[in-house]
């Protein structure tokens, strides 16, 4: 039987009847009155004739013609031929590769209708991919740049600069001019024999470095050999320069085993890891490799975890992650090496030094070093050749080479020459550089001499600039021809041996700007584009490969590459290197340089969030708090809270309460800044971040790094102390000894998002325990309690109904059940307390996910930041619970003891957002229902609705939720809010709406991924896999401390995670069942926390 | 029907006969009002269009013009909210709840401390509707049939709670006190000479004739909605104070919270009705009426809900460290040694130690003294609110989002311009509206009895 239903309009069709099939064929079943029409005689006697009809029709369409030349074009008309690949409204992934000198990382970036606005790891290739988890591990750094893309202050064209003016004036040019003028300069200044020198940060790139071949080619009278002086007439030299050297480093490889590199190392292979004042998490080396592949060795569940030893001066992300941490001061680093040596030596019958630094700590961590060799590493920050070539020896005798160290797959990474910089610099001075072309550093202001480069670079015939701002040192030189933004840019990168990767624009350039790799092809008289460099100097690498005859097409390569972001050519297998270094001499090297510290000792770091200051300009990085001390928008000297004490400076800083200023004095060179005490920095000893300060002489550098006054003149965000930054042996030193610390008596204001330090020995909040506790599996009973309440029934069944019948507080509910477990999704997050390394990449993630405002410095200080997920850091405290009954200790004193924390304590890092509880507290007392829960476990803000009582955020056991205090799209913030502007707006993800003022906000899971997940899934006629929905903070995490997924999957990662027996739910008993949970902390050590300080 | 002892004193003092009430309740109408009256209603005016000021400012700029924080998100705004929800509890439980219970006294200062109600609750809505982030949909609060569908307001919110409780009681209040106004107003209109304050209290009497109906009837609204205010006194202040015990927030969340928040209320309610019956009293020459008996009765409803308060902290301090839970434990260990423990005990001082000096009667039948204490007692309230609100949020689950609270010029102005608007409109209201019960008085006067009295005593001489 047939399912179509027919209807009819009345019987006579259903009967067929003539009238109603006439009825049906005829449209226009009344006559139309055209005839009555045209006999009207009215029509004949209007005054319009035909004559005057043709000329208004003429009329009509001349002015509806010149009507249509004036129209504007507009641009922003959707693609009305549809470009293939772009869908409106859904974005297209594109793999690229981020390097700048400092980090490196496969990524993938995200356009939405050609616009890049997020940027995430790369899951599948490169690197920073975590191969056990399929992440892509970055920083903030990185994921942050994309915002950089739309800075309003970068240079828009090429110029050429008045230097003899004062008020910095300059003429804007075309490219053609300047490339016929700096051409012509070379041309000139080769005819005349003079040198030419190219001044970058580390060139990992193979085609870069043919372009500056092709320079050379072009100008150099005699091509000669990288690094080695043409024997007469004009030279075309390449001098590279990291801001952070490394030089120290790469002179004792050389040293020890003839190879000038940095080599790789593999974390994932090593039991026992010590680091002497080595941040090879956050700024030392590699990172984005480290961070994954230290972070695999962390979690207890999946074997060996590592043990991890740290001796340092201040307080670093590495330290904070450490098993065991001591506090030293810069100038005994050679000493702890000298020891660990000394001690490693004896083991293996090898001669010894002495000499070293004698502490309990080193001796332990020698003996598990010995315990675990070959499997043992250690890793020093130093850049001291001498210590360097120490340490090689101590992995050499430790069996390293060939397992944690990878000589063989050594990577290009800072190629650095300190040596040759400051010879460069000399040079200058003395007249001997016919031009300086600067790229991708910025020399006038992180040289460590950048006063004597500054005066050199007038003594240089051409100065050419390609920063992509009017910053330092592109102001003082004649010629600025303005670099693309490297999403803007083609380029390739060789990071390691027999690797290989591709960075491909994702934007038009939003100004004109070229990049300095195609304008040095320009220069050379090159007619192609840097993107035919690249892919010839790829095909030529292919066609010069021993197996080139095996090897796939080029064109295969390259598509695969372009797709993949790298090519992995090859890999060499990971041999023992012998070593060839003299231990002894450098010992005593070592010795001589280590010094006499002074009464204070400064060491010089970099933030995890500014970097070396090229990142000053972007307000996501500058409000993302710092790890440890939470401050942004400042550098300060991080101080021993006992030397605050002592000097008498304020202690507690909060919105009225500024930090104190010294005056920070060493090498002649001086400088103001606040104080921030920081517990775990070395009694005597001050650290100040690098990277600040920029723009200090009013130069255009960015929105972010340098804040207007009333005035019109700017302040720069921070201090710039790279002059402290010294030479020492030919390496630049970030430890500075023999320094004067002289309190101001002034006070400077600190915009700080974690005023309290510690975590009141409040274990609802943070769980942690040991290796030994852990290995117990016996979680309820000892470091994952949970809450119980006595009943009146026969739990235990014993007979008896007494104080021993408890339920755990899960069991009692005063609500009824949100249906969603077991029914449809349920969306939650596992929070690893082990593998979070508290880098912050994620608070940056959701923040351009999830167009996060910035609000200043000003504003933060109020305490009114927005970011939706924030990393709480806690430090340990000498007083517990415990301590205080075995010492009868009341409460009072016992909790303002637990305020202050330990000496040298341990640190937790715990990511904060959204619960999204089950039974939400803030549903229930929002007046206007604006906040309700999803029938996928998700508490949801309704913007729209909402009325801003605020209720909801107090009635917040975890206070996620943030106020919009004022319009944070108006003037008041334009200098920090980068959706203020026209062009930093493009940044914004067009799936998240801007929110107005006077509503609450808050992690919502990224409900727009979900979404989005949900409806490919639909598409594809699947349910939902495991994995397939990420969210920003979750994808941002390469260590996989973040994992996303839906609960009500039992095969889901995060169910399964949600099952294991570290898990807890913060505030479990406050019952408001939480879709997060996280992993209790557990650390390598013999004994927990608490009793290791009592 | 109604019976005294012969030695209890009178209720109204100077021998005064009807026309002496009346006289007196209606000279400040029609006379020029003194030059006090226009000194203080310049200076509350001012300081009122100040605070108006701020509050068009905080408006027009947004919530961060407060000191509030991502962790204290409500401070001086709900504790002035429920510091003036409070004070406007003394005047209908004065005129109610003392109506019930047959107590006479209440006639001499039942209309200002209704006055005050009301001025004190519109001061007190004023702050849940200004501290909205977008206050232009503060009637979406309102259940409202609306265009967004099914789009209801929250009844599982205290807040909703709050805007009910509110409105029903300031209406209630309102339409209360008007009703006792309306044969006030009758006799003004017969009284005045000019046409046009006639004509204005003619409208204003509602043509009111004095008839015995009318009057029956007058009385019979009078006790119904008596009978309606009272469960009002108690419940509107329980349920301002589910705003807090339904929360969370160690230190909010305690049952206690209802009684001891009503007590508390009528405690500064009555503390607010001394600092301005002591002025009126003394400025309009109402000493007959408003006697010291009136006042020490007041001194001793403030020594019993003072002690009930005082009670209150003490239970919950009891009860923290019975409960053995160690977030309310360490919250009031922090109210009272962390960084606001001055308010704490500045809350202590005020509320619990000060009301017990009147146990003494020469203090509590002291004027100047019951003054400054009725002071001392409002400021305590405040400082009681405030303890709550800011202690609880500054430091609560999570170390991390700990937090101090520190105020702006704008917190400040907003709340002394509250206090502005609040004596200009009682200002206005001594001067255009009778200040006492003058009909209501008279039926407390017993004008025969007295001299029969009187002259018993001289025959007897």
């Amino acid at each position: 039987m047939s399912s179509t239903k027919r209807y009819w309009q009345d019987l006579a069709q259903l009967d067929q009847a003539s009238e109603a099939i006439q009825g049906r064929d005829n449209e226009f079943q009344a006559p139309l009155p055209i005839d009555e029409m045209l006999a009207d005689k009215g029509l004949t006697g209007a005054t319009t004739g035909r004559r005057d009809f043709l000329k208004f029709l003429g009329f009509g369409l001349g002015a509806a013609s010149l009507a249509a030349c004036e129209t504007p074009v507009i641009k922003s008309i959707p693609y009305v031929n549809k470009p293939e690949e772009i869908v409106p409204g859904v974005p297209t992934w594109y793999a690229s590769t981020y390097y700048d000198g400092q980090d490196y990382a496969s990524i993938l970036v995200k356009t939405r209708e050609g616009r890049p606005i997020h940027i995430m790891g790369n899951p599948r290739h490169g690197l920073n991919r975590n191969p056990r988890l399929d992440k892509g591990t970055i920083n903030a750094r990185i994921n942050s740049s994309v915002l950089s893309l739309y800075d309003g202050e970068r240079l828009k064209g090429p110029r050429k600069n008045e230097l003899n003016d004062s008020a910095r004036t300059w003429e804007d040019l075309s490219w053609a001019d300047a490339d016929k003028a700096i051409s012509g300069k070379l041309a000139e200044l080769s005819a005349g024999g003079k040198r030419i020198v190219v001044l970058t940060p580390t060139v990992i790139s193979p085609s870069a470095k043919a372009a500056i071949a092709q320079l050379r080619a072009r100008y150099g009278a005699k091509p000669a050999a990288e690094g080695q002086p043409a024997a007469g007439g004009a030279q075309v030299d390449h001098v590279q320069v990291d801001s952070i050297s490394y030089a120290g480093v790469t002179g004792a490889n050389l040293k020890s085993f003839g190879l000038r590199v940095m080599p790789s190392y593999d974390l994932t292979k090593a039991d026992v890891l010590v680091s002497v004042d080595c941040d090879f998490l956050s700024s030392w080396g590699s990172t984005t490799e480290h961070a994954w592949q230290y972070a695999s060795r962390r979690r207890p569940e999946d074997g060996a975890m590592s043990k991890h030893w740290q001796f340092e001066t201040r307080m670093s992300i590495t330290g904070a992650n450490a098993d065991e941490r001591l506090a030293i001061k810069p100038s005994e680093v050679a000493g702890a090496v000298i020891a660990l040596h000394d001690a490693v030596a004896r083991k293996a019958g090898a001669p010894t030094a002495g000499g070293g630094m004698d502490h309990p700590q080193l001796a332990a961590a020698a003996d598990a070093l010995w315990a675990a060799k070959g499997k043992a590493l250690v890793l020093c920050g130093s850049n001291d050749e001498s210590v360097q070539v120490v340490v090689n020896r101590i992995n050499d005798l430790l069996g390293a080479y060939g397992s944690t160290i990878d000589l063989a797959n050594h990577t290009w990474f800072f190629q650095g020459d300190d040596a040759a910089a400051a010879q460069l610099v000399k040079d200058m001075n003395a007249g001997q550089v016919g031009a300086l072309l600067i790229a991708g550093t910025n020399p006038a202001y992180s040289l460590p001499n950048a006063a004597e480069f500054k005066a050199g670079l007038e003594k240089v015939a051409l100065t050419v600039c390609m920063s992509t701002h009017a910053d330092e040192t592109a102001s003082l030189c004649q010629w600025v021809c303005p670099d693309h933004h490297y999403l803007e840019a083609w380029d390739d990168h060789m990071p390691k041996v027999g690797r290989y990767a591709l960075s491909q624009p994702v934007i038009s350039p939003l100004f004109d700007t070229r990049q300095w790799q195609e304008s040095l092809v320009r220069w050379s008289g090159g007619t192609g584009s840097y993107h035919d460099l690249i892919k010839a100097t790829w095909q030529g690498a292919l066609a010069a490969r021993a197996d080139a005859a095996t090897a796939p097409p080029f064109a295969t390569v390259w598509q695969t590459s372009l797709h993949n972001g790298v090519y992995e050519a090859y890999t060499n297998p990971n041999t023992a290197v012998p070593f060839a270094g003299d231990a002894a001499a450098a010992v005593a090297m070592a010795k001589k340089n280590a010094g006499a510290g002074g009464e204070w000792e400064l060491v010089l770091y970099t933030k995890e969030g500014i970097g070396d200051g090229r990142h000053a300009n972007n307000p996501w990085l500058q409000e993302m708090p710092d790890p440890l001390t939470k401050v942004t928008w400042d550098n300060y000297v991080l101080m021993a809270p006992s030397d605050v004490k002592r000097l008498g400076l304020q202690t507690y800083l909060g919105q009225e309460s500024p930090a104190s200023v010294v005056t920070v004095a060493a090498n002649g060179v001086e400088l103001q800044l606040p104080v921030v005490p920081a517990p775990g920095q070395k009694a005597g000893t001050i650290a100040i971040a690098l990277g600040y300060g920029r723009g200090a002489n009013g130069e255009k550098v960015g929105k972010a790094a340098c804040l207007p006054n009333d005035d019109g003149t700017t302040t720069p965000v921070g201090r710039n102390a790279w002059p402290f930054v010294t030479l020492v042996n030919g390496t630049a030193s970030m430890a500075v000894g023999n320094v004067t610390v002289t309190p101001t008596g002034t006070t400077h204001p600190i915009a700080i998002t974690q005023t309290h330090l510690t975590h009141m020995d409040r274990h609802s909040v943070v769980k942690e325990t040991t290796l030994a506790t852990w290995s117990k599996h016996d979680p309820k009973g000892t470091y994952n309690h949970q809450h119980e309440l006595a009943v009146h029934e026969d739990v235990n069944e014993d007979g008896a109904i007494d104080a021993r019948d408890r339920l755990p507080v899960k069991e009692f509910d005063l609500w009824e059940e949100h249906a969603v477990e077991g029914v449809g999704h349920r969306w939650g997050l596992s929070i690893d307390l082990n593998t979070c390394t508290g880098c912050g990449a994620c608070v940056t993630a959701c923040t351009s996910e999830n167009n996060v405002p910035v609000v200043g410095k000003d504003e933060v200080r109020r305490s009114r930041e927005m970011h939706w997920l924030r990393i709480d850091r806690y430090f340990s405290s000498d007083m517990t619970k415990e301590r205080a009954k075995e010492e009868g200790l009341g409460k009072i004193d016992m909790y303002l003891d637990m305020e202050v924390p330990s000496d040298n304590p341990r640190v937790v890092f715990m990511p904060m957002m959204c619960q999204h509880c089950n039974h939400a507290p803030c549903e229930t007392v929002c007046p206007v229902a604006a906040t309700t829960h999803s029938n996928e476990g998700l508490n949801q803000m309704a913007y729209n609705r909402c009325i801003g009582t605020r209720y909801c955020a107090n009635n917040c056991p975890y206070k996620v939720r943030r106020f919009n205090w004022f319009n944070y799209v108006t003037d008041k913030f334009a200098d920090v809010n980068p959706a203020w502007s026209e062009l930093g707006r493009m940044v914004l993800n067009p799936d998240v709406v801007v929110r107005s003022r006077g509503v609450i906000e808050k992690c919502s899971l990224c409900v727009q991924r979900i979404q989005a997940g949900k409806l490919e899934a639909k598409k594809a006629g699947v349910p939902v896999a495991d994995g397939a929905v990420e969210t920003a903070c979750s994808a941002a995490c390469g260590t996989g401390a973040i994992v996303f997924g839906d609960l009500n999957d039992s095969k889901s990662r995060v169910a399964r995670l949600h099952g294991e027996e570290r898990a807890y739910m913060a505030l479990e008993e406050i019952g408001v069942k939480p879709n997060v949970s996280y992993l209790a902390k557990v650390r390598n050590t013999e004994e927990t926390a608490e009793a290791h300080h009592a | 029907m109604h019976s005294e002892s012969a030695i209890r004193e009178p209720l109204i003092l100077g021998h005064k006969t009807y026309h002496d009430i009346t006289n007196d309740i209606v000279a400040p109408i029609e006379n020029k009002a003194p030059r006090a009256w226009y000194v203080l209603i310049t200076i509350s005016s001012l300081i009122a269009l100040y605070g108006i000021g701020c509050i068009l400012y905080l408006i027009g700029t947004g919530i961060g013009v407060w000191g509030l924080n991502k962790t204290v998100d409500w401070a001086w705004d709900i504790t002035n909210f429920v510091w003036w929800v409070g004070i406007g509890h003394a005047g209908t439980l004065i005129s109610a709840v003392l109506l019930l219970f047959r107590q006479k006294w209440r006639m001499a200062v039942n209309r200002s401390a209704e006055a005050m109600t009301i001025f004190a609750v519109i001061m007190a809505a004023t702050f849940p509707v200004i501290h909205m982030g977008r206050v232009w949909m503060a009637y979406w609060v309102l259940p409202l049939p609306n265009t967004f569908g099914s789009l209801w307001v929250n009844f599982n919110s205290p807040l909703l709670w709050d805007v009910f409780a509110i409105s029903t009681y300031f209406t209630v209040s309102l339409v209360f006190w008007y009703i006792g106004l309306i044969p006030d107003f009758a006799t003004i209109r017969d009284k005045v000479k000019s046409p046009g304050m006639k004509k204005a209290y003619g409208i204003l009497s509602f043509g009111w004739t004095g008839n015995a109906k009318a009057w029956t009837r007058f009385e019979e609204v009078s006790l119904v909605l008596a009978g309606i205010a009272t469960p009002l006194v108690f419940s509107v202040h329980s349920v301002v104070s589910f705003d807090f015990a339904t929360s969370v927030i160690p230190g909010w969340h305690t049952t206690i919270f209802p009684p001891y928040f009503v007590s508390g209320a009528v405690f500064s309610g009555f503390a607010m009705v001394q600092t301005l019956l002591l002025v009126m009293r003394k400025v309009m020459k109402l000493e007959s009426y408003i006697t010291i008996k009136h006042i020490e009765y007041m001194n001793i409803v403030i020594i019993v809900t003072g002690s009930i308060v005082g009670v209150a902290y003490i239970t919950e301090l009891f009860i923290s460290w019975y409960s053995g839970v160690e977030y309310e434990s360490y919250a009031f260990i922090n109210r009272a040694t962390g960084p606001y423990w001055w308010s704490y005990w500045a809350m202590m001082t005020c509320n619990v130690v000060s009301p017990q000096v009147f146990w003494f009667k020469k203090l509590r039948t002291n004027l100047t003294f019951t003054f400054f204490m009725s002071i001392v007692v409002n400021i305590g309230m405040w400082f009681e609110r405030f303890v709550i609100i800011v202690t609880s949020l500054h430091r609560d689950y999570l170390p991390s989002a700990w937090n101090l609270f520190h105020p702006t010029w704008v917190d400040v102005g907003i709340f002394v311009g509250t206090l502005g608007i609040f004596f200009t409109l009682y200002l206005l209201f001594a001067r255009f509206f009778p200040v006492l019960a003058l009909n209501e008085l008279k039926s407390i006067l017993k004008l025969s009895g007295e001299s029969y009295k009187q002259q018993a005593q001289h025959h007897h001489h």
